[in-house]
Formats: structure tokens, C-alpha cells, sequence
């Protein structure tokens, strides 16, 4: 993995302090700031776990047709697919194109059929991918249009839709009784308590051993269960349509009995066999025998609106249209926190040297980094805002024991290596949009030179150069971008990857007319001064790449 | 991450819009060819603006629009059909800011913008892929696939894997700017030397 930092999203924990980077669970913490948003009434970094996800539309990912949420609703048995055209092969999951049964030239199968109103009358469905084609299996159409319809008499009469509809005609009468009795705030407050699945899951917890472990909710019933039991009547048993003990002694295939070893035996090739990827998605005992699958259903796709968790918000809502990509409204964090890239030069001079002896592949390795060394490296800061923004980066050094733990441990989570960066707080200039529609030409100059610059740097910009290797502080400042320095100390057993937590606190002047935020005293503390400033701080974590054993390395990266 | 990737000054032919067209690139048929400006045609790119479609007149076979990076090795050709016992070829579009990684064969009949596909992918007839979507690298996408917005494919056939990022199209219009600001042509040895 190249160097690169990650923005932490405090929703997982407790304190506000993020995990420490090497654990394994701390990159459930860390996101990319580009899939991060920002709740201005929090003032706060919100992630994916954390947001609230609204279904705003659906639509169907193959005919694009937008799907009305209230058929969506009101079709619960068709378990949300679309009702056109639209079918997957059962095989490779790929979608199914229509094709009439005898085109006139069908010398030629490698000529991918294509819907043709006027072809020959039983139509059938066909994988461009895998060849699979419905009238294998025996599904063929009089019309090429409709075919969900058509098809519809087929998927009614199987035994687990049947099934499907006793359950719920079973369940119907007590699921329109429940709102009265448990009352409309609790069935708000806590969906997985409702009594549906409180008895689907017990039943499930009666019948599979060592589920009920696995359900907390099922536990906490049985202990809350009696108290409620008073004024609700219990669920009578379901006796199921057709016995799945019947189906496994009997002779249907799929149930492990003498039926499918006789299919076995007589097995001449491994693709007779369906995959266990191609049956998971059905539901009962299934026929293990590839001829029998059947054309599946698209399910539906969505488009989300996402609020956040703690005020409610709307942080994305998207456009009506299912292909547009546009948002009504679209809170991203990378529009209010600066967008911070890492980069070693030392790898870049490595890699600009390969460049020059014959064109090696541009492809950066791996951090390759040697302990018991020192190397400098480079943090800029991309300011999002309208108005310039003064940083103050602190490494997270000692960390608050978030659980007492042994002694041992505590040490090995030291980090064997020591981060130096600037301690004074720098300025980054204000973000001005006309750079857009520069085409960024002129941005670039500067850049574009950018590769042998780390030396003159030295001489005309940090204040604290001591040395020619002393790179640590603000090393460049242009447009809405500041480079700084740093440096890592690598200790001489050190191994394994070179993650540090770095608090990043930013100050910014809130405008008079501050239509985001009424001086919330949340997370900002509002530092009353001149025209109100204004401090938020994040964690995130930077990743300079793994650290290498020295004899492991034939390389010479240092110059 | 914002280093210059240097070409031989003499490789490339950039036109007054800024394409950079790369003299190692097979370009047929250029007059039905549309770039839109500032697109860039790597090194042993094919593009088959030959392949027209029958009957007399101008046809625009291919057009690419503006950032586009058709990369090294890729092929480019417009699909067909025998439709009602005619064989022809149908155009194809590309919006603004598709990168197209190394060596894919594309036969899409419409890609629109901020489209991201990787390397050794073949795309094939008639597929359209809408906005924002991403392929993985080494997809194989089947004929007549439709790839909608803000969502990622891979595999083989190719699948849909995941939903993009909301801020897919900034984060794509930036990438395809960077990297052709950074595509420049090698200073050459005299100017390193200097510094």
C-alpha cells in the first residue's frame, strides 16, 4: 500500500480519541475523506456506519426503469425485483437477452441474439456470457414482451412461494392485532423487538441448536417475555405445507437421499452440479442439478439519502432521476475539512532514478522504508474553504488507556518509531474558485517542477532549517495548498507497518452572517476574539508504508 | 502524487485543443473521429473510426469528449449487429472524463462521464455504461450489459460489487485534470541537468 492518510469517524467509540493505528480494529474507524460527510448542525465527521440511509427511489439496474417506492411497498412478494423484462442467468449472473426460438440464419451462435419483435413464435432466454439458454430448463415465452408476467404462473405454483403466502395468511390476523397491543412508540423505538420477529426468532432458536446464543434480542425476550405475554396472545403453531423431513426422505432431489446419489453417480461432468453460489439464494430444499435453475429475478436497485444519526439532517439526498448523479443536497466532508496527501521523497527520488535508467513501470512500491533510519516526509493540506485556515498538527503520542491492559502488551503497542512535525501552527491561504476554470494550468506550473525542488526548498522556506537533511516544517505555500515536513525516526527493531494518529486542529473565522453554525458548543470551542474564530479538530491517521528489515533490502534508497 | 509523467516531446502530436495524440497509436478512419480537447491517445492505442456505419454521408463513429485518457495498448473499435438481416456498425460515445486503463478492448455503445475503467477489461457490444460507474481492472463485461450510475463492477462476467462515493464526480474530474496536467513532455536532459 502506498503512503496515504485516513480521517477518523469517532462513531465506533466511546472517547473521542481514536484506537491506536496498529490494531486491527482501528481501520473500521479510519475512512477515505472522500467517503466521509460533514453535519454542519453537529459540526461533526460522519461516516457510513453511522449515517441514517433512506431509500429515496428505486429503480432497476438493467432497464434503468424507474420503479414507484409505492409498488415497491405495496409487492412485498415479489421481493423487490423488477417486474419487466429483466432476468438474471442462473448460472453466471449475468443478464438474459430475449431471443426468438429459430432465427432464420442460426448458422452462427457466436452472432448475439437480439430482441426481434418479429421472430419466430416460443421465445427463450439467453446468456450472452455462458450460453445458458431457458428452454433447457423449459421455460420458453409465446410473446417477447411481458415475460415477468408470463413467467409469474410459474414462480406462483412453486412450493416455497405457496408456502410463503400460507406464512404470512398465518401471520396476517396477528400482525394487523399487534399495533393495538404494543402500541404505536414502541413499535417505532425498537424494530427487532416487534412480535414477528420475536417468534420467528424463538422458533428458529427452538428448532437450530446454538442459534439463540447469536440473538440477543431472542434472549432478552425470554427474559422480558412473560411480563408481555399477559396481554398479547401467543402465535399459534405454523404447520408447514409441505414437510421438509417429507422432502429429505422422499424422493426429491436436493435432500441428501437416495435420489441425489443416484444423480451422483451418474455425474459425467462438474458443471452438472450447481454451485452452492448458484442455490444459496433459494430458499427450501433445492435440486442440486445445474439443468434445474431457473431464470432469476432482477432485484431492484435504490438510491439513498443519508441524514445524520444525532440531529437528523439530511447530509445526501440525491436527485429524483435514478441516473442522475447529482444531489439536492450533498454535506461531504472533503468540502469542510483539508484534504491532506502524504508523499516520501525519498521514494519519489528512488522512483524518478528508475524513471531515468530505462522506463521502469511508474508504479510506486510499497513504502520501503529501513529501520534504524531517519527519513523526512512530506504532509500537504488542501484548504476546501473560502477563508484561510491556520493548522496545528499534534501527534497522538501517549494514549489514554481506553481499558486496562497487561503491562506487556502496553509496550508492544509502542510505536518503535518517533514522528517529528512542525509544533507551530501554519497558515494555508484561502481556497478561490477561479482556480477551477483555469483549467488548472497555471496551478500546475509550479508543480510541475516539483520533483527536484525538495532541496532548493531548504534554502528559501523553513524558518528552521538546521541542516540540509532537516526538513521538518513549512516547506511550500501555494494557492490553497501548504506543504510541511516531517520526519520519522525508525528505531532499530522496528517491524511491521508505520501508522501514526495525528490530531489535526484547524481555525477558521466564522463570518458574521454565519448561516452553519449558531456558535454551537458542541465540539467547536468558539474562541471569542476578533471576527470570531472558530477551531475544529479531527483525527486521522497517516500511513508511511511498512518498515523493512535492512538485510531483506538489496536496494539502497538513501542516496 | 502530483509528479509529472514525462513523455518524448517527439511521441505525442497535441492539436490546438490540447489532445495529445501519441504517433505510436493506430488512428483509422480520423475523420469520423470527435476528441473532445485534452484528451489523451497513449502509446499502441487502436481506434477504428473506420469501422462506419453503411450509406453515404458524414458519420461520427467514435467521439470522446474532453479529459479522456485512452490508454496503452487499448482498442477502441464500434460495436455491430445484423439487425433484420443488414450487418452494420453503430457509433459510439464517450463522455468527459473517462480514463481508460491499459490494454481493454471496448465495444460500448455509450459510456457517459466520469467513467473510470481499468486495465485488461473488455467491454463488450452495445454496452452502455452510465455516469460515475467504475470498472475494476480485468472485468469482463458481456454484450448488451447495462452498467448504471454511481456503481462499481468487476469480475467476470462482470458483477455489480458496490454503490460509488457521493462525491464521485469531483473526485474523478480531478483525478483526469491532474493527470493531464501531469502528462507533460520530458524537459529533456538539459534542463535537469540545470537544476
Amino acid at each position: 500500500m502506498s503512503p496515504g492518510v485516513e480521517y477518523y469517524c469517532p462513531c465506533q467509540a466511546s472517547t473521542p480519541h481514536p484506537p491506536q493505528p496498529n490494531l486491527a480494529s482501528s481501520s473500521y474507524s479510519f475512512h477515505a475523506l472522500h467517503n466521509l460527510y460533514f453535519c454542519e448542525e453537529c459540526d461533526a465527521i460522519r461516516c457510513n456506519h453511522c449515517v441514517m440511509v433512506e431509500v429515496s427511489g428505486y429503480y432497476c439496474p438493467n432497464c434503468l426503469f424507474e420503479v414507484p417506492s409505492a409498488s415497491v411497498r405495496a409487492e412485498k412478494t415479489r421481493y423487490q425485483s423488477c417486474a419487466r423484462n429483466c432476468f438474471m442467468c442462473p448460472s453466471c449472473s449475468n443478464t438474459l437477452t430475449v431471443v426468438p426460438s429459430d432465427p432464420p440464419d442460426n448458422g452462427d451462435e457466436r452472432i448475439p441474439p437480439t430482441i426481434n419483435a418479429a421472430g419466430e413464435p416460443p421465445f427463450f432466454l439467453y446468456c450472452n456470457h455462458c450460453r445458458w439458454d431457458s428452454a433447457e430448463v423449459g421455460i420458453t415465452f409465446e410473446k417477447p414482451t411481458g415475460l415477468a408476467a408470463q413467467l409469474q404462473k410459474f414462480e406462483d405454483s412453486a412450493p416455497e412461494s405457496l408456502e410463503f403466502e400460507r406464512l404470512k395468511e398465518h401471520f396476517e390476523p396477528y400482525l394487523r392485532a399487534s399495533p393495538s397491543t404494543s402500541g404505536n412508540g414502541l413499535h417505532t423505538h425498537s424494530p427487532h423487538m416487534n412480535p414477528i420477529t420475536a417468534a420467528a426468532s424463538s422458533a428458529l432458536a427452538r428448532d437450530i441448536p446454538g442459534v439463540a446464543r447469536y440473538m440477543p434480542h431472542a434472549l432478552s425476550r425470554s427474559r422480558s417475555g412473560r411480563d408481555k405475554n399477559a396481554n398479547r396472545q401467543e402465535v399459534p403453531d405454523y404447520r408447514a405445507r409441505v414437510e421438509i423431513g417429507a422432502i429429505t426422505t422422499g424422493y426429491a432431489l436436493g435432500g441428501g437421499a437416495e435420489p441425489d446419489v443416484e444423480f451422483m453417480r451418474h455425474l459425467e461432468t462438474v458443471e452438472e452440479v450447481a454451485t452452492l453460489d448458484q442455490r444459496w439464494g433459494n430458499s427450501w430444499v433445492t435440486s442440486p442439478r445445474s439443468i434445474d435453475l431457473k431464470p432469476l429475478r432482477i432485484p431492484l436497485h435504490s438510491k439513498k439519502s443519508k441524514r445524520c444519526p444525532t440531529c437528523r439532517h439530511i447530509l445526501i439526498k440525491p436527485e429524483q432521476k435514478a441516473q442522475s448523479v447529482r444531489y439536492k443536497i450533498k454535506l461531504v466532508a472533503a468540502n469542510y475539512l483539508p484534504a491532506i496527501t502524504v508523499s516520501l521523497p525519498h521514494m519519489q527520488a528512488a522512483l524518478a532514478m528508475l524513471r531515468r535508467s530505462g522506463r521502469a513501470n511508474a508504479e510506486p512500491q510499497d513504502g520501503t522504508m529501513l529501520a534504524g533510519k531517519t527519513y523526512p516526509f512530506h504532509l500537504s493540506f488542501q484548504n476546501p474553504l473560502y477563508d484561510p485556515i491556520q493548522v496545528r498538527l499534534h501527534v497522538q503520542r501517549a494514549i489514554p488507556p481506553t481499558q486496562p491492559n497487561a503491562p506487556e502488551t502496553e509496550k508492544a503497542r509502542r510505536p518503535p518509531f518517533a514522528i517529528t512535525l512542525p509544533t507551530q501552527a501554519f497558515p494555508i491561504a484561502a481556497f478561490a474558485e477561479a482556480w477551477e476554470y483555469d483549467d488548472d494550468e497555471d496551478m500546475f506550473g509550479l508543480e510541475g517542477e516539483g520533483e527536484g525542488e525538495d532541496e532548493d526548498f531548504d534554502a528559501h522556506g523553513p524558518k528552521d532549517s538546521r541542516g540540509k537533511s532537516r526538513t521538518v516544517g513549512v516547506l511550500e505555500r501555494r494557492a490553497n495548498v501548504t506543504m510541511i515536513g516531517g520526519e520519522v525516526m525508525i528505531s532499530k527493531e522496528a517491524r511491521g507497518d508505520m501508522k501514526f494518529n495525528m490530531l489535526v486542529s484547524y481555525t477558521y473565522r466564522s463570518d458574521d452572517p454565519e448561516p452553519e453554525e449558531p456558535s454551537t458548543p458542541s465540539r467547536s470551542q468558539a474562541q471569542h476574539k476578533q471576527p470570531e474564530m472558530k477551531t475544529f479538530s479531527f483525527y486521522t491517521v497517516v500511513d508511511l508504508g511498512t518498515i523493512i528489515v535492512r538485510d531483506t533490502s538489496s536496494v539502497d534508497l538513501d542516496s | 502524487m502530483d509528479h509529472p509523467i514525462y513523455y518524448p516531446k517527439s511521441e505525442y502530436i497535441e492539436t490546438d485543443t490540447g489532445n495529445k495524440v501519441s504517433r505510436r497509436a493506430t488512428i483509422a478512419g480520423p475523420q469520423n473521429i470527435i476528441l473532445g480537447g485534452k484528451t489523451i491517445i497513449a502509446n499502441g492505442a487502436i481506434i477504428r473510426g473506420d469501422l462506419r456505419r453503411t450509406g453515404p454521408g458524414h458519420a461520427v463513429v467514435i467521439s470522446l469528449g474532453r479529459y479522456c485518457l485512452v490508454g496503452e495498448g487499448c482498442i477502441m473499435r464500434p460495436p455491430y449487429k445484423t439487425y433484420r438481416g443488414n450487418f452494420n456498425y453503430y457509433p459510439m460515445k464517450v463522455g468527459d472524463h473517462v480514463h481508460i486503463g491499459a490494454n481493454t478492448v471496448v465495444e460500448a455503445a455509450q459510456i457517459g462521464s466520469h467513467v473510470e475503467i481499468g486495465k485488461n477489461c473488455v467491454i463488450g457490444k452495445f454496452t452502455i455504461i452510465k455516469d460515475c460507474a467504475k470498472i475494476a481492472d480485468n472485468t469482463v463485461i458481456p454484450p448488451n450489459t447495462v452498467i448504471p450510475a454511481l456503481s462499481s463492477f468487476a469480475g467476470s462476467p462482470g458483477r455489480f460489487v458496490e454503490d460509488m462515493p457521493e462525491s464521485t464526480q469531483e473526485m474523478v474530474e480531478a483525478m483526469t485534470k491532474s493527470y493531464y496536467s501531469r502528462f507533460q513532455p520530458d524537459p529533456g536532459s538539459a534542463a535537469t541537468q540545470q537544476r
